[in-house]
């Protein structure tokens, strides 16, 4: 089971425009990525607290005929988002260090 | 059409006043020359800014007046900054410094700067804008490049300088080096319709204006751009009149009063803090910034709304257009004319007419110059 929590990174904005679908926008570059929403979904829930496991089964709870394979296509979607700098992981940093986020 | 949620971008004007009294600003003397009690303070803005983050709205345009005259402009920049929003700024490039200049490339968010370049030479730039300030204006330039901010210039087209468009564009392409530049025309707005009789173009401005742009956007390999005035106007009424004569059927989001679509997409703010569908409409009140709900404004507004739906207001039904064979191929242009010329926002511009362009002696150049 993966146990790695990805969190969104929170210097990217969601748009969401219409009919559920939306747009991830880095400010930073100016460079945007639409998102179906499926992904919106998936987004909402990359907060540090879900791992992909979590948030297939979530989806599972709140939509119908969710494919079989929707794991893989999760973990690919959340792996491609932190390619891109749009999603890190927290990480331990030793005793009395706090935490940091890798991305 | 569907409505996002919240506008994507807004168009600020931080401060009312500027160093500069151009023949042809559109800003003052027009509604948007709102006086108020001098400039909004820094926090007012900043907090704006939050409700824009919450709001997800991801640009904004810095304006005025002239936005560098705010002494705390590094302040309501690193608003947006750290509200993660992008911005530009649209400017008369008179007070831009080297330090200003390294202080916008550092925050890494600058979209452009857009400064206002008019000539070749001080002669005509200077006629409109004043003794001395195309020198300061090309330094402003200067430091932005320097500093690798993207400086976009824009040439507004008016009397005085409409005989000097191939001065322009050697100087600003060749000689200063830019990828590329933006043309308009003094539009009848605020003091240019004041001065409209020293500023505006005549008929035979106009398509000298046409055909010199034409040819140099063909020379200079489409380098030369513009979203209104002459250049834009000559490409689309000469695809307005091959399909007339082609008798071609109607054209998709043409015949009714379409021209312009900026509401759907974002909202303006004048000096004091009115919201506004535009800067070109700022006339119209829709509310004010920390006190309504920008979200429920952008979405519930009667005004805003009704300007959506001018879009399915055939052009059939005006006077103003009754017989004219372009109908079905014309947006009505913008609703901002339209209200300073006509009176009402809901009537097609009539600056924007090619029939009454042609009939008052206008011609339209040779499509051979087209790209």
């Amino acid at each position: 089971m993966d146990v790695k929590k990805p969190i969104a990174n929170p210097l990217i904005v969601l748009r969401e425009e219409f009919d559920d679908w939306a747009i991830l926008f880095d400010p930073d570059t100016g460079n945007a990525f639409g998102l179906n929403p499926t992904g919106v979904f998936i987004w909402k829930l990359l907060d540090g607290r879900h791992n992909p496991d979590d948030i297939v089964n979530r989806l599972r709870e709140e939509a119908d005929n969710v494919p079989e394979d929707a794991g893989e296509h999760a973990r690919r979607f959340i792996a491609s988002l932190e390619q891109q700098g749009l999603v890190g992981y927290e990480i331990e940093q030793g005793p009395g260090a706090g935490t940091g986020v890798r991305g | 059409m569907k409505l996002m949620r919240t506008p994507k971008k807004v168009d600020i004007d931080i401060t009312n006043r500027c160093n500069l009294r151009c023949r042809y600003c559109y800003h003052f003397e027009s509604a948007g020359d709102a006086d108020g009690d001098g400039d909004l303070p820094a926090e007012e803005w900043l907090r704006f800014f939050g409700e824009l983050n919450r709001c997800a709205v991801t640009e904004v345009t810095l304006a005025g007046g002239e936005p560098f005259l705010r002494g705390d402009l590094r302040e309501i920049i690193r608003g947006v900054v750290e509200n993660r929003m992008r911005f530009a700024i649209l400017t008369n490039g008179t007070l831009i410094t080297d330090e200003m200049a390294a202080f916008l490339a550092s925050t890494k968010r600058c979209n452009y700067v857009q400064v206002s370049i008019d000539g070749s030479v001080p002669e005509s730039h200077d006629a409109m804008r004043g003794r001395g300030s195309f020198a300061r204006a090309l330094q402003g330039l200067q430091a932005l490049r320097r500093n690798g901010v993207r400086a976009a210039v824009r040439v507004t087209i008016h009397r005085k300088n409409v005989h000097d468009l191939e001065g322009i564009a050697r100087f600003l392409l060749e000689d200063i080096g830019l990828g590329s530049f933006g043309t308009n025309s003094a539009g009848a707005m605020g003091l240019c319709r004041k001065n409209a009789e020293m500023v505006q173009l005549t008929v035979e401005d106009r398509i000298l204006a046409m055909e010199t742009l034409l040819r140099l956007s063909k020379q200079y390999n489409g380098r030369i751009q513009a979203m209104a005035g002459p250049l834009a106007e000559a490409r689309t009424w000469l695809d307005m009149e091959d399909a007339r004569l082609e008798g071609r059927p109607p054209m998709p989001d043409r015949g009714a009063l379409t021209g312009c679509g900026c509401y759907r997409s974002s909202l303006s703010v004048r000096a004091d803090g009115v919201i506004t569908p535009c800067t070109m409409l700022s006339q119209i009140e829709l509310g004010r910034i920390n006190r309504d709900d920008l979200a429920t404004l952008w979405r519930e507004h009667g005004l805003l709304n009704a300007l959506r739906e001018r879009g399915h207001i055939p052009l059939s039904r005006f006077p103003f257009c009754e017989g004219c064979d372009y109908v079905p191929y014309c947006t009505g242009n913008c609703p901002g004319l339209s209200y300073t010329l006509a009176g009402e926002v809901n009537h097609p511009s009539p600056d924007a007419c090619l029939r009454k362009f042609l009939a008052e002696g206008g011609r339209l150049p040779d499509r051979a110059l087209l790209c």
